[in-house]
């Protein structure tokens, strides 16, 4: 919509405007967003020649820029590092499955807690579902020692009334990702779905009325006015997770894995991680470090190229 | 799922990854009456301010200090302040700063070699410990560590336990055996051991949980020792010293005997399940079982008491190492820990820009002053340990009853992060624990004294290596680990390895294993032709 | 759900299968969070070995007693009660406007501007030059470190500028203009009061946000009285963690360490560590309630 608004206003200022005239005109939007440009600029993009680093050996004592420049060295390291596909396939299975079912699922916690009447009951349920959020990854992690426990664990026992006897949740290869996915789940979902009850909160109550008059059921009232409603915010929390197919978080995998799940639970984070522990490896590290975020800005430019096209609306 | 949670995770992982450079080094605060220092301590350990010893040392050094008391992600904070050059006038603690950070940053660092002549102490303890002095030294004859020596603690960290009220209760006795072992733990699994009338609740056999990095305290690497194959700190990445040549018993066949063994006994349910996936905290409380009834009859740990409680600790005995065979011809051995906890490295370093230098030089050689050690390991003198004579010292026991000693050391000092020196002509009464420690060692005394330390004992403390070797390592070892620690846990848990091993060897070895044993030899030959 | 009068039989079942879906999230959600409470005060070798469930087991006070017995606690408190409410109104301050000004979609510069700010999701240049940025403006060991360099999160920004392209009535802003009203007014006066719901839950984020932050406190701050809640809380935790990650630098002695101590404490500071935002959430509530700001509109 606001690009149509935009499209259809060109015509009428064809002539393009001068700064001169652009200034006049914005002058106070450009003092709005000035602020936020220029704490973005001191804080993150000053910094940003570190990056420099991934093409340069580390070399403590020439300095910052001193180090040989080695160009793609430590790229080609990586590529050619037999653990570099196993450590993609990796982190793209992780991550993408969180990914999925990590943004469908707040969707559908929010049309589900925006059903329910009576004010006190819905801020018991959205309190409840949003206090896993503050949980530490430690104690979550530990929490999940604790209920997948082979011998004594609460979840292992409860499957094993389902035939799932003997089931080793923290080590079968099998287990590690649903296990990882679902208590990212558990824990971020309600938190996640804030947003969403946001936006629900501003459709207007008359549009119920008018779909009752027409005879909707209540499925049908949450399809065409709830769905709707939030397509704007689902559309934008896409991209933005669009641009996290190579991202796991490090502490939470580092810390559920073991020599057993290891084979599905080595991920570039933790990768880099251990090169930095073994041996103070910038230069390979920060090489690491760039592919992954390259791999996932492509993603994001994609992702918002297909929004653009599809809905109308982009990041940019 | 892109939150804002998730994305400052984000950031931190980059930031981790994108850890970056600086060229500049330090400016220091400048006053010349404040010395800063760094320590890395405890997270239990009170603040120095409730120390008196500290106060000490600011009277002898005639400046005021300014402690930045730091207990936790010291790695993360160090690597920013290294590579910033933003380091304080002193850092304490034992590797804080590792042989790998000098390779990296010794610039940073004052070279002490020739100002020995001020630290009478220090020159006074590389006399009598020759060791401490080449391990200290790099190879251009600079000193930026100074390492310590804590004497008292046991050759070997890990001992080995049995309960003896179960074998007793069954009618067997100590195994000393594999085979008899085996035995043994199928009757701790199959009867009704610990006598609380559940045949089922016995964990036969269970082992601290073994991390992706490699080997380490309380696992069972130790049962290496049974096969004769000597291994030092646990085991760590596998690399070993074997009369005098360097191999890596990852690739070994004797390793191959021991995932055999470990394998029979996971499949005859002799192990914990859980043993592959608890951490740390699980493993320590199963140990504790629960009450007056045990839970688990063979394992691993520092002391009884520790292992298992006060309230379990008189129900196990300490054991010797098992034999692989009965009447095997191979001598046993066990793992060497002497030089880690005795000799500990870099304990204190000073900055190549401190403010006030002498003083500086003045907190190092108090530091390593008898007495003074002595305070920085156990406590304030008067208060956690007694002066009987000027040879003749005791550490107190814990003041609250209810904390083990060990706990209690850590609480009021800053215990063995803090650099010492304790002399080999005094007469200590040690705490209880690391007395029961020693008592406990007794048994494996005889397998230790099978191993020559200068043959048999890789000397990793005691050697510099050059960064890009150190580097090279890390690149290797990390990729070699990930193969063989998987392969570690699977065939334990699901067999394979008579199938797999060859296969197995190829990768571990393609993974440049033998670049990483030649670094090793390399450096333990010129080591040995330097002392 | 106030508009249903009369109940079909279709309601009834959306209604009860409702209630029996929130029902078991409900718990599915609840139980492990309640599990937290029970283990803060129980024994925990017995919930180690599975044996607290239901109830709390061998209860006792340590952990907490342990927790606040540190005097750090409360200089913790109340630093990371500083940084939070200063950082988060500088947030509010910085990013609504900012977020405003780029929902514009007459203002041409926006699209740049966007992709300036989305980069930094994605590049950043690593924590040392970071740390020599910090260091030259003076902010190592100064409190402000935890509010300056925080002020713009652009997820938030992203967000809150979606709301004003989506939410706002298109009608309003053509009406303002013929009326000659700059877009500061708008902005003020219309924009920012029909906008309580994003500004809520943006502020929940941020504030969240500085409440959990305590990596600036690790790397950028050495001054123990600077020090924010997260990381007092965290130095307590570790006591026991140090050992759990084994024989570390401490030697074998370390892991003599009594376990049964500080598991508790780990339980005990989640709940300390959240129970102030938790506290809080309800109140924010509010402006999320249906109607509120719908009425303003049509006012």
């Amino acid at each position: 919509m606001a690009e149509s608004l935009v499209a259809a206003r060109k015509p009428a200022g064809a002539r393009k405007p001068g700064a001169g005239r652009h200034v006049r005109r914005y002058w106070q939007l450009w003092l709005m967003v000035l602020p936020a440009v220029g704490f973005v600029a001191v804080f993150l993009y000053v910094p940003m020649y570190g990056i420099q680093l991934a093409f340069r050996e580390f070399d403590f004592t020439a300095g910052l820029t001193g180090g040989d420049w080695v160009g793609l060295k430590y790229f080609r390291q990586f590529f050619d590092s037999p653990l570099f596909w196993p450590l993609l396939k990796n982190t793209f299975v992780i991550a993408f499955t969180t990914l999925v079912v990590g943004f469908v699922a707040p969707i559908l916690l929010a049309l589900m807690i925006n059903q329910i009447a009576g004010g006190r009951r819905k801020r018991v349920m959205q309190t409840a579902t949003y206090l896993p959020h503050f949980i530490s990854i430690v104690v979550i992690v530990g929490m999940l020692q604790a209920f997948l426990n082979s011998s004594t664990g609460l979840l292992t026992r409860v499957s094993a009334l389902f035939g799932l006897d003997g089931v080793n949740f923290l080590g079968d290869t099998a287990a590690f990702v649903p296990v990882y996915v679902i208590s990212d789940v558990w824990q971020h979902c309600g938190w996640n779905s804030i947003i969403y009850l946001a936006a629900l909160s501003r459709v207007d109550p008359q549009l119920y009325e008018a779909a009752k008059v027409d005879g909707a059921n209540r499925l049908q009232l949450i399809r065409h006015v709830d769905v709707p409603s939030i397509v704007p915010t689902m559309v934008i929390l896409l991209i933005l997770t669009m641009g996290g197919v190579l991202n796991t978080g490090f502490e939470k995998v580092w810390l559920m894995q073991n020599n057993l799940n290891l084979p599905v639970s080595e991920v570039i984070a933790t990768y880099v991680y251990k090169i930095g522990i073994f041996s103070t490896q910038f230069s390979y590290a920060t090489a690491i470090g760039l592919f992954n975020t390259v791999i996932n800005f492509a993603f994001l430019i994609a992702a918002n190229a297909i929004a653009r096209r599809v809905s109308n609306w982009s990041l940019w | 799922m892109a939150t804002s949670p998730a994305l400052s995770r984000r950031a931190f992982v980059v930031a981790a990854g994108l850890t970056a450079l600086a060229g500049c080094s330090g400016k220091n605060s400048g006053d010349p009456n404040t010395l800063r220092i760094s320590v890395s301590k405890h997270p239990l350990t009170k603040p120095m301010s409730t120390m008196e010893w500290p106060k000490q040392l600011e009277k002898i050094a005639g400046v005021k200090i300014q402690w930045q008391e730091i207990s936790a992600d010291w790695d993360q904070k160090k690597s920013t302040m290294l590579a910033a050059g933003d380091v304080p006038d002193l850092i304490i603690g034992t590797n804080a700063i590792t042989n790998a950070d000098l390779g990296t940053y010794r610039t940073l660092f004052e070279n002490l070699a020739d100002d020995l002549d001020a630290l009478p102490n220090v020159k006074a303890l590389f006399a009598a410990k020759p060791q401490l002095k080449s391990m200290a030294t790099l190879t251009g004859g600079e000193v930026y560590a100074v390492p310590g020596y804590k004497r008292f603690w046991p050759t070997t960290v890990t001992h080995q336990y049995i309960n003896k009220q179960w074998l007793d209760r069954l009618g067997l006795k100590v195994p000393t055996t594999w085979d008899e072992l085996y035995t043994v733990l199928v009757a701790f699994k199959e009867e009704d051991a610990n006598g609380n009338g559940d045949k089922n609740d016995e964990i036969p056999m269970d082992w601290s949980p073994v991390g992706t990095g490699g080997f380490g305290y309380f696992q069972p690497s130790v049962l290496l020792g049974s096969v004769g194959l000597p291994i030092a700190g646990g085991g760590g990445q596998g690399y070993f010293l074997e009369d005098g040549k360097v191999g890596n018993f990852l690739v070994d066949e004797r390793y191959k005997q021991v995932i055999e063994f470990l394998h029979r006994c996971y499949a005859a349910g002799l192990v914990s399940k859980n043993v592959m996936t608890q951490d740390y905290s699980a493993y320590q409380a199963v140990g504790r079982g629960s009450g007056k009834v045990a839970k688990v009859g063979f394992s691993w740990g520092w002391t009884a008491s520790d292992r298992f409680g006060a309230e379990l600790a008189d129900q196990y005995v300490a054991m010797a190492p098992l034999l692989a065979k009965a009447g095997q011809t191979t001598p046993v051995t066990w793992t060497y820990d002497s030089n880690g906890e005795n000799f500990p490295s870099n304990q204190i370093l000073m900055s190549a820009k401190t403010s006030n230098k002498q003083a500086a030089l003045k907190v190092v050689n108090a530091l390593y002053d008898k007495e003074m050690s002595l305070q920085v390991l156990w406590g304030d003198l008067g208060k956690y340990v007694k002066k009987i004579s000027d040879k003749e010292y005791e550490v107190l026991p814990p003041a609250d009853p209810k904390v083990d000693p060990s706990t209690w050391k850590w609480t009021v000092t800053i215990a063995d992060a803090g650099p010492v020196w304790i002399r080999d002509d005094m007469e200590v009464k040690l705490p209880a624990d690391l007395d029961e420690a020693v008592e406990q060692t007794e048994p494996l005394q005889k397998a230790l004294a099978n191993m020559d330390v200068d043959k048999d004992v890789y000397p990793f403390q005691f050697i510099q290596m050059k960064p890009d070797d150190t580097n090279q390592l890390g690149l290797n070892n990390t990729t070699m680990l990930n193969t063989a620690m998987t392969k570690f846990a699977e065939w334990i848990t699901k067999g394979g390895v008579e199938d797999q091993w060859g296969q197995y060897v190829q990768q571990v070895q393609n993974a440049g294993l033998q670049k990483s044993i030649d670094i090793y030899q390399r450096y333990y030959d010129e080591y040995v032709k330097t002392r | 759900m106030t508009f249903f009068r009369k109940k079909t039989p279709g309601d009834v079942v959306f209604t009860l299968a409702l209630g029996a879906i929130c029902v078991a999230v409900l718990f599915a959600v609840v139980y492990p969070v309640y599990f937290v409470v029970i283990a803060s005060v129980s024994n925990p070798s017995l919930i180690s070995t599975g044996e607290v469930w239901l109830w709390p087991k061998g209860v006792n006070l340590f952990g907490y007693r342990e927790i606040f017995n540190d005097e750090r606690i409360w200089t913790g408190y109340r630093n990371t009660l500083l940084y939070s409410v200063v950082g988060t109104a500088l947030n509010l301050v910085v990013t609504i406007p900012a977020a405003y000004a780029l929902s514009r979609p007459e203002f041409r510069p926006r699209r740049i501007l966007m992709l300036f700010f989305v980069f930094t999701m994605f590049f950043n240049g690593g924590l040392i030059p970071t740390y020599l940025l910090y260091r030259d403006l003076g902010l190592l060991d100064n409190w402000l470190v935890f509010v300056l360099p925080s002020a713009v999160n652009v997820y938030n920004l992203i967000i809150a500028r979606a709301f004003f392209e989506h939410s706002l009535p298109k009608e309003l802003f053509e009406a303002a203009m013929i009326d000659g009203v700059s877009y500061l007014q708008y902005f003020a006066r219309v924009a920012l009061p029909l906008s309580k719901a994003i500004v809520s839950v943006i502020g929940l984020y941020y504030l969240v946000q500085h409440w959990n932050d305590f990596f600036t406190g690790m790397v950028f701050v050495r001054d123990n009285a600077l020090q924010p809640l997260q990381i007092v809380l965290r130095d307590i935790l570790l006591s026991n963690q140090a050992f759990a990650g084994g024989v570390g630098a401490s030697g074998g002695s370390g892991t003599s360490y009594d376990q049964q101590y500080a598991d508790q404490i780990k339980y005990g500071v989640i709940v300390v560590s959240s129970l102030p935002v938790l506290v809080l959430y309800p109140f924010l509530q509010r402006y999320f309630e249906k109607g509120v700001l719908i009425g303003s509109v049509k006012g």
